[in-house]
């Protein structure tokens, strides 16, 4: 027993190192940088360095400040934006989850031996690298290609006017689906593929219809399935930036793009890390509001 | 069982060594391999941004090699500095990544006696605000922030092209919705704001950048998007008419446009209120092993007719002097290449605004994206 114990430890140590090391380090080192002056030239301004701090009237004990919170909460801007982001990533997240859940269902029903080529297929896109398949999307979406043609053909058929696809809402939404969409995929055929056939059986034997089957028996066992494939979609979501970047207009940013611009092209390494430490924080509210609803409900 | 117990530790000690190995600096791995390949320049330059035989006859006059990598724009390469990329001789950073650059103490002093072509430069090029007196850098080549645009397009609409209303005015616009598109870069697209305004392009004062902000955010609605780099071929292959973007980037677009036989072709032009001049500098990083294999490579990439291969290639203006003659005569007769004397006084190089004005501006471009 104590052996089993010992080798548990050891085979555990390794990742947990490597959470600790990649993970917690980093955050926390984030956690400090957030409190901190932004340094002229990036990075992040010596520690004493009470001539800024005297100079824009703070407090600054020892070149901390709390002024990147006050500069995050005195705009509602970084709201909006917060709000905006959210509303692109649940939006992907329904649609994806509404397109892989038939695949998902097609993939663990279909005979063992088209299995793995058909999850072959699903995970064959990452084969290539994930800019070349947004620029693909470019060219298919852009003004002069075939599919814009009929799409707007089709638009002015039914008495519209003809429509921009690239550089819109709409192609940055296309764009986070086709990129996570295997993320869905993978982990509803995981769950699928483990159900009992004889539970559909039975309900068929109680009277059960096809719609009941599927609402009574089959839904409420996926949800594991459900909630893991949607924080994989979910999250990385949130904080992609190269999407809206590529196929997005001019109203486009999300807050991956706003975090990404202050560690790049404004240098201000404090603001950014405020930012990050926002998102995950919003996120965790968002992962603990999800495990409230999908613990399961104790029957009255 | 034993064999089994011991082969299991062995394993999972190897894995915690991996693990460390890991952890170790790099610096080491570099230093190592540069004892043994000592004949090497190291270049880390923009993409694109040298002719490849030029390499080639440099590494035969050196009897040496040329590596390089590339980045594609300044903040990539101060960041991969900053995140310790090291052991490169030479840097081509724009002006205001220089003097990043020489505040950071990052830069070696250049030895003039070493580079007798320097006289090859025009002085227009020399003494900018960030080096004055040149101790750390020779100028390399450089580009201007302009308009590219479909001629034909914009002649069959009547639409001006030599004054930035083009990309600021409603009644412009409203001819060219969805057709046009800006830089998605802060300075310069609030550059080209406030010279439109009639201010400099390196104006701070906060209520002309809140006039720059009324300015974009009303014509932000007919733009196609903020774009970078597939501003390129979108001008080449006609689906977009205007651009606000980089001169020897339009000259690509023009010449792919003319490769391909479209029925229209691309033109560039300074706008009338100034533009912004960006001026790519080569410096010595202090990581550098070969500091005299630096120097006889500056002063290689000054003569006349080696500097002039990468404007014959890209497009890129040129300070030399002396390579006047080895260019091409329709890129030298390009105004938006060399601009001539009265519209060279009207262009700014961009300078660095300190931190508190770096977070102000920033807030007014994410409330100019999110508007």
């Amino acid at each position: 027993m104590n052996k089993l114990r010992l080798t548990r430890w050891l085979v555990s140590l390794p990742p947990t190192l490597f959470l600790l090391l990649f993970f917690a380090a980093p955050s926390l080192l984030m956690i400090v940088t957030s409190f901190r002056y932004p340094g002229e030239f990036g990075g992040l301004a010596p520690l004493s360095a009470p001539e800024t701090a005297t100079a824009e009237g703070d407090s600054g004990l020892y070149g901390m400040t709390l002024e990147t919170y006050r500069f995050f909460f005195s705009d509602v801007l970084y709201a909006e934006i917060f709000l905006k982001s959210f509303a692109v990533a649940t939006a992907t997240t329904l649609i994806c989850l509404a397109m892989a859940y038939p695949v998902a269902m097609l993939i663990a029903q279909s005979a063992k031996k088209y299995r793995n080529l058909m999850i072959l297929l699903v995970v064959l896109p990452f084969a290539s690298n994930f800019l070349i398949r947004i620029y693909a999307w470019m060219i298919i979406l852009g003004p002069e290609s075939a599919f814009s043609h009929f799409v707007n053909h089709l638009l002015q058929a039914l008495g519209f006017g003809p429509v921009m696809l690239l550089f819109s809402p709409f192609a940055v939404i296309v764009g986070m689906v086709y990129v996570h969409l295997p993320f869905m995929i993978l982990p509803l055929y995981t769950n699928l593929e483990k159900h009992d056939p004889v539970l559909l059986d039975a309900a068929q034997d109680l009277g059960a219809n096809r719609w009941q089957r599927f609402w009574l028996v089959t839904w409420p066992q996926s949800l594991p399935g459900v909630f893991s494939g949607s924080a994989l979609v979910f999250i990385p979501v949130l904080g992609m930036f190269a999407v809206p970047d590529i196929l997005g207009g001019t109203g486009d940013i999300l807050i991956g793009n706003l975090i990404k611009d202050q560690f790049l092209g404004t240098r201000d390494w404090p603001f950014g890390s405020t930012l990050s430490i926002m998102l995950m924080l919003a996120v965790l509210c968002v992962a603990g509001l999800s495990t409230l609803l999908a613990r399961p409900r104790v029957s009255r | 069982m034993s064999i089994r117990h011991a082969l299991a530790c062995l394993l999972y000690l190897l894995c915690l060594l991996v693990m460390l190995a890991g952890c170790t600096s790099r610096d080491h791995v570099t230093e190592n391999t540069a004892g043994k390949h000592d004949n090497i320049l190291r270049l880390f330059n923009w993409n694109n941004y040298i002719s490849q035989e030029t390499i080639e006859h440099f590494e035969q006059e050196c009897q040496c090699r040329v590596t390089q990598d590339y980045y594609s724009d300044n903040e990539e390469l101060l960041a991969k500095l900053a995140a310790g990329a090291s052991g490169y001789d030479i840097l081509v950073p724009t002006g205001n990544a220089m003097d990043t650059l020489i505040h950071q103490h990052a830069l070696r002093e250049l030895d003039k006696s070493q580079l007798p072509n320097l006289k090859n430069i025009d002085p227009h090029y020399l003494g900018t605000v960030f080096d004055p007196a040149n101790r750390y850098s020779v100028p390399y080549a450089y580009t201007m922030t302009l308009l590219g645009f479909n001629h034909e397009k914009l002649a069959e609409l009547g639409l001006p092209t030599d004054s930035w209303a083009i990309i600021f005015e409603p009644r412009y616009l409203e001819k060219i919705k969805g057709r046009v598109t800006v830089l998605d870069s802060q300075r310069e697209l609030m550059a080209a704001a406030l010279k439109y305004l009639g201010y400099s392009a390196n104006d701070t004062d906060e209520n002309h950048w809140q006039q720059a902000k009324a300015l974009i955010i009303r014509a932000k609605p007919y733009w196609a998007a903020f774009s970078n780099t597939s501003y390129i071929r979108e001008l080449a292959v006609g689906n977009l008419w205007v651009t606000h973007g980089y001169s020897n980037d339009m000259f690509q677009a023009a010449q792919d446009a003319k490769k391909t036989g479209r029925r229209f072709s691309i033109d560039f032009a300074i706008p009338r209120e100034g533009a912004v001049l960006s001026l790519d500098s080569m410096v010595l990083h202090h990581s550098g092993h070969r500091p005299d294999l630096a120097h006889r490579f500056i002063n290689f990439m000054l003569e006349g007719g080696n500097s002039a291969e990468l404007t014959n290639l890209t497009g890129s203006g040129n300070p030399n002097l002396a390579a006047r003659p080895y260019i091409q005569p329709e890129i030298i007769a390009n105004t938006a290449i060399f601009p001539e004397a009265a519209q060279f006084a009207r262009l700014e190089m961009l300078e660095d605004i300190d931190h508190t004005r770096r977070r102000l501006l920033s807030r007014i471009w994410t409330e100019i994206k999110l508007r």
